[in-house]
Protein backbone atom coordinates (compact mmCIF):
# COMPACT_ATOMS: atom_id res chain seq x y z
CA UNK A 1 0.00 0.00 0.00
CA UNK A 2 1.33 3.09 -1.04
CA UNK A 3 1.35 6.22 1.69
CA UNK A 4 1.27 9.83 0.77
CA UNK A 5 4.82 10.80 1.24
CA UNK A 6 3.55 14.49 2.53
CA UNK A 7 1.72 13.67 5.42
CA UNK A 8 3.28 13.80 8.97
CA UNK A 9 3.52 11.13 10.78
CA UNK A 10 0.62 10.08 12.81
CA UNK A 11 1.06 11.21 16.66
CA UNK A 12 -1.74 11.03 19.31
CA UNK A 13 -0.39 13.39 22.09
CA UNK A 14 -3.37 13.57 24.96
CA UNK A 15 -1.50 16.83 26.02
CA UNK A 16 -0.35 18.67 23.38
CA UNK A 17 -1.82 21.98 22.64
CA UNK A 18 -3.02 21.01 18.99
CA UNK A 19 -5.54 18.26 20.33
CA UNK A 20 -6.96 20.36 23.04
CA UNK A 21 -7.85 23.08 20.34
CA UNK A 22 -9.32 20.89 18.53
CA UNK A 23 -9.51 17.15 19.17
CA UNK A 24 -11.58 15.69 15.66
CA UNK A 25 -8.83 16.32 13.51
CA UNK A 26 -6.78 13.59 14.56
CA UNK A 27 -9.53 11.21 15.60
CA UNK A 28 -10.35 11.28 11.96
CA UNK A 29 -7.19 10.33 11.14
CA UNK A 30 -6.51 7.44 14.03
CA UNK A 31 -9.59 5.66 12.51
CA UNK A 32 -8.55 6.42 8.87
CA UNK A 33 -5.07 5.34 9.31
CA UNK A 34 -4.32 3.49 12.99
CA UNK A 35 -7.50 1.97 14.58
CA UNK A 36 -5.75 0.06 16.84
CA UNK A 37 -3.35 3.29 17.26
CA UNK A 38 0.37 2.32 19.27
CA UNK A 39 2.16 4.89 20.45
CA UNK A 40 5.78 3.85 20.86
CA UNK A 41 6.94 6.46 22.79
CA UNK A 42 4.49 6.41 25.68
CA UNK A 43 3.66 2.79 25.01
CA UNK A 44 0.20 2.91 24.92
CA UNK A 45 -2.57 2.04 22.86
CA UNK A 46 -5.89 3.79 21.53
CA UNK A 47 -9.01 2.93 20.02
CA UNK A 48 -11.06 5.27 17.84
CA UNK A 49 -13.82 3.00 16.04
CA UNK A 50 -16.76 2.94 17.17
CA UNK A 51 -17.16 -0.92 16.58
CA UNK A 52 -13.68 -1.19 18.84
CA UNK A 53 -14.44 1.36 21.92
CA UNK A 54 -18.03 -0.64 22.21
CA UNK A 55 -16.38 -3.54 21.87
CA UNK A 56 -13.54 -2.84 24.34
CA UNK A 57 -16.29 -1.12 26.73
CA UNK A 58 -18.16 -4.40 26.75
CA UNK A 59 -15.33 -6.64 27.74
CA UNK A 60 -14.49 -5.22 31.38
CA UNK A 61 -12.56 -8.80 31.91
CA UNK A 62 -9.99 -7.75 29.34
CA UNK A 63 -10.24 -4.13 30.02
CA UNK A 64 -9.44 -3.45 33.28
CA UNK A 65 -10.59 0.36 35.53
CA UNK A 66 -8.66 -1.62 39.00
CA UNK A 67 -5.23 0.76 38.04
CA UNK A 68 -7.45 4.11 36.93
CA UNK A 69 -8.77 5.61 34.29
CA UNK A 70 -5.83 8.28 33.37
CA UNK A 71 -2.81 7.23 31.91
CA UNK A 72 -0.85 8.99 34.57
CA UNK A 73 -2.36 6.78 36.78
CA UNK A 74 -2.82 3.64 35.21
CA UNK A 75 1.35 3.91 34.96
CA UNK A 76 1.75 4.66 38.32
CA UNK A 77 2.64 1.92 40.91
CA UNK A 78 0.03 3.33 43.16
CA UNK A 79 -3.54 1.45 43.46
CA UNK A 80 -5.83 4.18 43.15
CA UNK A 81 -8.26 5.45 45.75
CA UNK A 82 -11.06 3.41 46.35
CA UNK A 83 -13.62 4.47 44.08
CA UNK A 84 -16.35 2.83 41.93
CA UNK A 85 -15.04 4.21 38.50
CA UNK A 86 -11.71 2.34 39.87
CA UNK A 87 -13.03 -1.25 40.00
CA UNK A 88 -14.09 -3.92 38.23
CA UNK A 89 -16.98 -6.65 39.34
CA UNK A 90 -17.67 -8.02 41.48
CA UNK A 91 -16.64 -5.15 43.70
CA UNK A 92 -17.75 -2.41 41.25
CA UNK A 93 -21.35 -3.68 41.75
CA UNK A 94 -21.63 -4.07 45.43
CA UNK A 95 -20.75 -0.04 45.36
CA UNK A 96 -22.22 0.74 42.31
CA UNK A 97 -25.50 -0.48 43.60
CA UNK A 98 -25.47 1.70 46.85
CA UNK A 99 -26.24 4.47 44.77
CA UNK A 100 -28.04 3.72 41.72
CA UNK A 101 -31.66 3.76 42.50
CA UNK A 102 -31.22 7.94 43.13
CA UNK A 103 -30.33 7.99 39.75
CA UNK A 104 -32.86 6.88 37.48
CA UNK A 105 -34.90 8.26 34.90
CA UNK A 106 -37.76 7.98 37.41
CA UNK A 107 -35.88 8.71 40.50
CA UNK A 108 -34.31 11.92 39.20
CA UNK A 109 -37.61 13.40 38.37
CA UNK A 110 -37.65 14.88 42.10
CA UNK A 111 -34.66 16.91 41.30
CA UNK A 112 -36.43 18.56 38.30
CA UNK A 113 -38.26 21.67 40.70
CA UNK A 114 -34.48 22.11 41.86
CA UNK A 115 -32.66 21.88 38.82
CA UNK A 116 -35.32 24.44 36.94
CA UNK A 117 -35.41 26.69 40.20
CA UNK A 118 -31.39 26.91 39.68
CA UNK A 119 -31.49 27.54 35.82
CA UNK A 120 -33.85 30.35 36.45
CA UNK A 121 -31.78 31.93 39.33
CA UNK A 122 -28.62 31.96 37.72
CA UNK A 123 -29.66 33.11 33.94
CA UNK A 124 -31.81 36.03 35.86
CA UNK A 125 -28.42 37.06 36.77
CA UNK A 126 -27.15 37.89 33.67
CA UNK A 127 -26.73 40.95 31.71
CA UNK A 128 -28.64 39.61 28.06
CA UNK A 129 -25.86 42.14 26.57
CA UNK A 130 -22.80 40.22 27.62
CA UNK A 131 -22.75 37.05 29.73
CA UNK A 132 -20.39 34.10 29.44
CA UNK A 133 -22.60 31.19 29.23
CA UNK A 134 -20.25 28.51 31.02
CA UNK A 135 -18.87 31.08 33.75
CA UNK A 136 -22.11 32.50 34.48
CA UNK A 137 -24.64 29.55 33.93
CA UNK A 138 -23.62 26.07 33.00
CA UNK A 139 -20.81 26.38 35.66
CA UNK A 140 -22.87 27.46 39.15
CA UNK A 141 -25.74 25.23 38.18
CA UNK A 142 -24.94 21.86 37.77
CA UNK A 143 -22.86 21.55 41.26
CA UNK A 144 -25.58 22.70 42.92
CA UNK A 145 -27.84 20.34 41.85
CA UNK A 146 -25.23 17.23 42.42
CA UNK A 147 -23.57 18.63 46.11
CA UNK A 148 -27.12 19.24 47.31
CA UNK A 149 -28.34 15.73 46.45
CA UNK A 150 -24.55 14.42 47.86
CA UNK A 151 -25.56 16.36 51.20
CA UNK A 152 -22.70 19.26 50.79
CA UNK A 153 -23.67 22.01 52.78
CA UNK A 154 -24.69 25.47 50.97
CA UNK A 155 -21.62 27.39 51.03
CA UNK A 156 -19.52 25.35 49.73
CA UNK A 157 -20.94 23.73 46.59
CA UNK A 158 -19.67 26.48 44.27
CA UNK A 159 -15.92 25.69 45.67
CA UNK A 160 -16.26 22.26 44.91
CA UNK A 161 -16.26 22.91 41.21
CA UNK A 162 -13.31 24.80 41.54
CA UNK A 163 -11.48 22.15 43.29
CA UNK A 164 -12.78 19.72 40.36
CA UNK A 165 -11.27 22.40 37.24
CA UNK A 166 -8.03 22.61 39.76
CA UNK A 167 -8.11 18.88 39.53
CA UNK A 168 -8.30 17.83 35.40
CA UNK A 169 -6.41 20.88 34.09
CA UNK A 170 -3.83 19.89 32.21
CA UNK A 171 -0.82 22.52 31.21
CA UNK A 172 0.03 21.53 27.42
CA UNK A 173 2.55 18.91 27.26
CA UNK A 174 1.63 18.04 31.15
CA UNK A 175 1.23 14.10 31.14
CA UNK A 176 1.55 13.52 34.85
CA UNK A 177 -0.15 14.83 37.71
CA UNK A 178 0.94 18.70 38.73
CA UNK A 179 1.17 19.81 41.86
CA UNK A 180 -1.29 21.85 41.37
CA UNK A 181 -3.65 18.84 40.29
CA UNK A 182 -2.72 17.10 43.38
CA UNK A 183 -3.25 19.70 46.37
CA UNK A 184 -7.01 20.09 44.75
CA UNK A 185 -7.44 16.30 45.19
CA UNK A 186 -6.07 16.72 48.54
CA UNK A 187 -7.95 19.35 49.44
CA UNK A 188 -11.57 18.20 48.14
CA UNK A 189 -10.64 15.08 50.28
CA UNK A 190 -9.91 16.70 53.39
CA UNK A 191 -12.83 18.42 53.17
CA UNK A 192 -14.99 15.41 52.14
CA UNK A 193 -13.53 13.69 54.70
CA UNK A 194 -13.37 15.84 57.43
CA UNK A 195 -17.76 16.43 56.42
CA UNK A 196 -18.34 12.37 56.47
CA UNK A 197 -16.97 12.50 60.34
CA UNK A 198 -19.51 15.34 60.59
CA UNK A 199 -22.02 13.25 59.92
CA UNK A 200 -21.39 10.36 61.36
CA UNK A 201 -22.42 12.06 64.66
CA UNK A 202 -25.24 14.09 63.02
CA UNK A 203 -26.09 11.92 60.26
CA UNK A 204 -29.11 13.64 57.58
CA UNK A 205 -30.94 12.91 54.47
CA UNK A 206 -29.19 12.71 51.66
CA UNK A 207 -26.56 10.13 50.16
CA UNK A 208 -23.49 11.02 52.55
CA UNK A 209 -26.21 9.58 55.12
CA UNK A 210 -26.75 6.68 52.73
CA UNK A 211 -23.43 5.53 52.45
CA UNK A 212 -22.57 5.86 56.29
CA UNK A 213 -25.54 3.27 56.94
CA UNK A 214 -25.16 1.02 54.09
CA UNK A 215 -23.07 -2.04 53.80
CA UNK A 216 -21.51 -4.36 51.52
CA UNK A 217 -19.97 -7.88 50.92
CA UNK A 218 -16.44 -7.89 52.23
CA UNK A 219 -13.63 -10.35 51.28
CA UNK A 220 -15.00 -13.13 53.58
CA UNK A 221 -18.18 -12.78 52.27
CA UNK A 222 -19.42 -11.10 55.48
CA UNK A 223 -21.54 -7.43 55.24
CA UNK A 224 -19.13 -4.25 56.24
CA UNK A 225 -19.46 -1.17 55.88
CA UNK A 226 -17.95 1.31 54.12
CA UNK A 227 -15.21 3.73 55.85
CA UNK A 228 -14.31 6.97 55.61
CA UNK A 229 -11.99 6.91 53.05
CA UNK A 230 -14.80 4.94 50.71
CA UNK A 231 -17.06 7.77 51.51
CA UNK A 232 -14.86 10.03 50.26
CA UNK A 233 -14.01 8.90 47.19
CA UNK A 234 -17.75 8.70 46.31
CA UNK A 235 -18.14 11.77 47.29
CA UNK A 236 -15.58 13.52 45.02
CA UNK A 237 -16.42 10.95 42.56
CA UNK A 238 -19.76 12.26 42.87
CA UNK A 239 -19.13 16.08 42.79
CA UNK A 240 -16.86 15.55 39.94
CA UNK A 241 -18.33 13.62 37.45
CA UNK A 242 -21.92 15.48 38.05
CA UNK A 243 -20.61 18.94 37.42
CA UNK A 244 -18.40 19.71 34.77
CA UNK A 245 -19.47 17.45 32.34
CA UNK A 246 -23.31 19.09 32.23
CA UNK A 247 -20.91 22.46 32.34
CA UNK A 248 -19.24 21.42 29.36
CA UNK A 249 -21.76 20.20 27.46
CA UNK A 250 -24.32 22.80 27.43
CA UNK A 251 -21.45 25.66 26.93
CA UNK A 252 -20.65 23.56 23.47
CA UNK A 253 -24.19 23.00 22.87
CA UNK A 254 -24.72 26.89 23.03
CA UNK A 255 -21.49 27.41 20.58
CA UNK A 256 -22.83 24.49 18.29
CA UNK A 257 -26.00 26.21 17.42
CA UNK A 258 -24.24 29.40 16.89
CA UNK A 259 -22.37 27.63 14.29
CA UNK A 260 -25.78 25.91 13.38
CA UNK A 261 -28.41 27.80 13.61
CA UNK A 262 -30.94 25.88 11.42
CA UNK A 263 -30.78 23.50 14.00
CA UNK A 264 -31.70 25.93 16.70
CA UNK A 265 -34.75 26.76 14.40
CA UNK A 266 -35.45 23.59 14.53
CA UNK A 267 -35.83 23.94 18.34
CA UNK A 268 -37.53 27.05 18.62
CA UNK A 269 -40.40 25.80 15.73
CA UNK A 270 -40.30 22.18 18.26
CA UNK A 271 -40.01 21.93 21.54
CA UNK A 272 -40.49 18.47 21.26
CA UNK A 273 -36.85 18.14 19.79
CA UNK A 274 -34.78 19.31 22.87
CA UNK A 275 -34.37 15.31 24.31
CA UNK A 276 -33.33 14.66 20.70
CA UNK A 277 -31.07 17.39 20.88
CA UNK A 278 -29.51 16.14 23.61
CA UNK A 279 -28.37 13.36 21.94
CA UNK A 280 -27.58 14.85 19.26
CA UNK A 281 -25.03 17.03 21.58
CA UNK A 282 -24.09 14.30 23.64
CA UNK A 283 -22.76 12.40 20.14
CA UNK A 284 -20.94 15.18 18.36
CA UNK A 285 -19.82 17.64 21.35
CA UNK A 286 -19.78 15.23 24.33
CA UNK A 287 -17.41 16.50 27.10
CA UNK A 288 -15.98 13.14 27.80
CA UNK A 289 -13.36 12.55 25.55
CA UNK A 290 -11.91 8.91 26.65
CA UNK A 291 -11.36 6.63 29.42
CA UNK A 292 -7.95 4.83 29.90
CA UNK A 293 -8.11 1.23 31.18
CA UNK A 294 -5.18 -1.80 31.43
CA UNK A 295 -5.31 -5.23 29.72
CA UNK A 296 -5.24 -7.68 31.53
CA UNK A 297 -5.21 -10.18 28.85
CA UNK A 298 -4.64 -10.30 25.31
CA UNK A 299 -7.80 -8.67 23.80
CA UNK A 300 -9.30 -9.19 20.33
CA UNK A 301 -11.57 -6.78 18.66
CA UNK A 302 -13.17 -6.32 15.43
CA UNK A 303 -10.25 -4.08 13.73
CA UNK A 304 -7.16 -6.08 15.78
CA UNK A 305 -5.59 -7.00 18.98
CA UNK A 306 -4.23 -5.25 21.57
CA UNK A 307 -1.90 -7.38 23.52
CA UNK A 308 -1.78 -7.51 27.61
CA UNK A 309 -0.81 -5.72 29.96
CA UNK A 310 -1.12 -1.98 28.22
CA UNK A 311 -3.03 1.67 28.88
CA UNK A 312 -5.54 1.58 26.31
CA UNK A 313 -7.32 4.73 25.85
CA UNK A 314 -10.96 4.24 24.32
CA UNK A 315 -12.18 7.52 22.53
CA UNK A 316 -15.69 7.48 22.71
CA UNK A 317 -15.76 11.07 21.18
CA UNK A 318 -13.74 9.55 18.40
CA UNK A 319 -16.25 6.66 18.33
CA UNK A 320 -19.90 8.97 17.83
CA UNK A 321 -18.20 10.62 14.66
CA UNK A 322 -17.20 7.20 13.14
CA UNK A 323 -18.58 7.33 9.60
CA UNK A 324 -18.22 3.68 9.92
CA UNK A 325 -21.24 3.73 12.68
CA UNK A 326 -22.95 6.94 11.46
CA UNK A 327 -24.26 8.69 8.23
CA UNK A 328 -22.65 11.92 7.93
CA UNK A 329 -21.12 11.35 11.38
CA UNK A 330 -19.36 14.73 10.89
CA UNK A 331 -22.59 16.40 10.64
CA UNK A 332 -24.38 18.00 13.50
CA UNK A 333 -28.13 17.25 13.10
CA UNK A 334 -30.51 16.83 15.94
CA UNK A 335 -32.77 15.50 13.93
CA UNK A 336 -30.66 11.78 12.74
CA UNK A 337 -31.66 8.37 13.25
CA UNK A 338 -30.21 7.48 16.88
CA UNK A 339 -30.41 3.82 16.51
CA UNK A 340 -27.96 3.63 13.73
CA UNK A 341 -25.50 2.89 16.76
CA UNK A 342 -24.71 3.17 20.11
CA UNK A 343 -24.56 6.96 21.70
CA UNK A 344 -21.03 6.35 23.75
CA UNK A 345 -21.19 9.76 24.86
CA UNK A 346 -21.79 8.42 28.11
CA UNK A 347 -20.33 5.66 28.37
CA UNK A 348 -21.70 1.73 27.99
CA UNK A 349 -21.57 -1.09 29.60
CA UNK A 350 -20.78 -1.59 33.37
CA UNK A 351 -18.93 1.95 33.74
CA UNK A 352 -21.62 3.82 32.13
CA UNK A 353 -22.67 7.60 34.12
CA UNK A 354 -24.67 6.62 37.07
CA UNK A 355 -25.94 10.23 36.44
CA UNK A 356 -26.90 9.77 32.83
CA UNK A 357 -30.61 10.53 33.26
CA UNK A 358 -29.65 13.36 35.38
CA UNK A 359 -27.36 14.79 32.81
CA UNK A 360 -30.00 14.28 30.08
CA UNK A 361 -32.81 16.66 32.02
CA UNK A 362 -30.07 19.41 33.77
CA UNK A 363 -29.11 19.74 29.70
CA UNK A 364 -32.72 19.68 28.44
CA UNK A 365 -34.00 22.17 31.03
CA UNK A 366 -31.09 24.20 30.38
CA UNK A 367 -31.70 24.08 26.53
CA UNK A 368 -35.43 24.74 26.88
CA UNK A 369 -34.72 27.72 29.31
CA UNK A 370 -32.13 29.63 26.57
CA UNK A 371 -34.50 28.91 23.73
CA UNK A 372 -36.99 31.47 25.67
CA UNK A 373 -34.21 33.54 27.09
CA UNK A 374 -32.05 34.08 24.01
CA UNK A 375 -33.97 32.82 20.71
CA UNK A 376 -31.30 35.28 18.54
CA UNK A 377 -28.08 35.32 19.64
CA UNK A 378 -24.42 35.81 18.66
CA UNK A 379 -21.33 34.25 20.39
CA UNK A 380 -18.50 35.66 20.27
CA UNK A 381 -16.59 33.53 18.25
CA UNK A 382 -13.06 35.66 18.85
CA UNK A 383 -13.10 35.08 22.65
CA UNK A 384 -13.68 31.19 22.94
CA UNK A 385 -11.26 29.97 25.17
CA UNK A 386 -11.29 25.80 25.18
CA UNK A 387 -10.14 23.98 28.27
CA UNK A 388 -7.04 21.98 29.12
CA UNK A 389 -8.04 19.08 30.86
CA UNK A 390 -7.07 15.62 31.27
CA UNK A 391 -10.15 13.53 29.40
CA UNK A 392 -12.87 16.18 29.47
CA UNK A 393 -13.04 18.52 26.97
CA UNK A 394 -15.09 21.35 25.79
CA UNK A 395 -15.12 25.60 26.93
CA UNK A 396 -13.86 27.87 29.84
CA UNK A 397 -15.49 31.46 28.22
CA UNK A 398 -18.52 31.20 25.65
CA UNK A 399 -19.05 34.80 25.59
CA UNK A 400 -22.49 35.42 24.46
CA UNK A 401 -24.88 38.42 23.32
CA UNK A 402 -28.55 38.13 23.34
CA UNK A 403 -30.28 39.60 20.23
CA UNK A 404 -33.11 41.74 20.54
CA UNK B 1 -36.40 -21.13 21.01
CA UNK B 2 -34.40 -18.13 22.08
CA UNK B 3 -35.14 -16.38 25.53
CA UNK B 4 -34.38 -13.31 26.45
CA UNK B 5 -32.00 -13.15 29.71
CA UNK B 6 -32.20 -9.77 31.85
CA UNK B 7 -28.78 -9.21 34.53
CA UNK B 8 -31.27 -7.44 37.34
CA UNK B 9 -27.93 -6.69 38.95
CA UNK B 10 -27.03 -4.61 36.21
CA UNK B 11 -30.11 -2.80 34.83
CA UNK B 12 -30.56 0.37 36.45
CA UNK B 13 -33.96 1.03 35.35
CA UNK B 14 -33.00 3.39 31.67
CA UNK B 15 -35.94 2.28 30.74
CA UNK B 16 -34.36 2.13 27.02
CA UNK B 17 -36.05 -1.12 26.53
CA UNK B 18 -39.44 -0.02 26.94
CA UNK B 19 -39.03 2.84 24.59
CA UNK B 20 -38.24 0.35 22.28
CA UNK B 21 -40.87 -2.42 22.65
CA UNK B 22 -43.12 -2.02 25.60
CA UNK B 23 -45.42 -5.29 24.61
CA UNK B 24 -42.13 -6.81 26.16
CA UNK B 25 -40.73 -4.77 28.32
CA UNK B 26 -42.40 -3.03 31.29
CA UNK B 27 -40.83 -0.93 34.54
CA UNK B 28 -43.38 -0.67 36.90
CA UNK B 29 -43.31 2.28 39.43
CA UNK B 30 -40.49 1.32 41.73
CA UNK B 31 -38.43 0.84 38.86
CA UNK B 32 -38.43 -2.96 38.46
CA UNK B 33 -38.47 -4.56 35.13
CA UNK B 34 -40.66 -6.98 34.13
CA UNK B 35 -40.08 -9.02 30.83
CA UNK B 36 -44.02 -9.64 30.10
CA UNK B 37 -42.92 -12.10 27.92
CA UNK B 38 -39.37 -13.91 27.36
CA UNK B 39 -40.00 -15.69 23.93
CA UNK B 40 -37.95 -14.36 21.33
CA UNK B 41 -40.58 -14.57 18.03
CA UNK B 42 -39.99 -13.93 14.23
CA UNK B 43 -42.31 -10.30 14.87
CA UNK B 44 -40.28 -9.18 17.91
CA UNK B 45 -36.68 -10.25 17.34
CA UNK B 46 -35.62 -7.36 15.83
CA UNK B 47 -36.40 -5.00 17.84
CA UNK B 48 -35.91 -7.35 21.07
CA UNK B 49 -31.92 -6.85 19.37
CA UNK B 50 -32.41 -3.49 19.23
CA UNK B 51 -32.86 -3.41 23.32
CA UNK B 52 -30.09 -5.41 23.72
CA UNK B 53 -27.98 -3.02 22.13
CA UNK B 54 -29.62 -0.23 22.74
CA UNK B 55 -29.12 -1.10 26.74
CA UNK B 56 -26.66 1.68 28.00
CA UNK B 57 -26.17 -1.07 31.10
CA UNK B 58 -25.64 -4.39 28.67
CA UNK B 59 -28.13 -5.79 30.88
CA UNK B 60 -30.37 -7.61 28.19
CA UNK B 61 -29.04 -10.76 26.46
CA UNK B 62 -30.81 -13.55 24.07
CA UNK B 63 -30.46 -17.42 24.96
CA UNK B 64 -30.51 -19.64 22.85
Amino acid sequence: MEAPVTKPKLVFNPVSKDYFDNPYEIYQRMRDEAPIYYDEQEDFYALTRHADVAAALKDHESFSSSRGCDLAMVRSDERPQKSIIFMDPPDHRFMRSLLNKAFTPRAIQSQRETVIELVEHYLSKVDPDHFDVVQDFSGPFPVEVITRMAGVPEEFRQQVRHWIDLGLHKEPGQLGISEENMQAHMDSGIYYYGLVQERRENPQDDMIGRLITAEIPGPDGEMRKLDDIEITGFLALLGGAGAETVTKLVGSAVVEFARHPEQWQLLLDDRSRVPDAVEELLRYVGPVQYNVRYTLKDAELPNGTVPAGKPVFLMKAAANRDPRAYDDAETFDITRDKSQAQNLGLGYGIHSCLGAALARMETQIALEHLLDFMPRYEVDFARLERVNMQNVAGYHHVPVKVLR
Amino acid sequence: MSKIVVDFGLCEANGVCMGIIPEVFDLDDNDYLHVLQDDVTPENEEQIRESVRQCPRQAISIKD
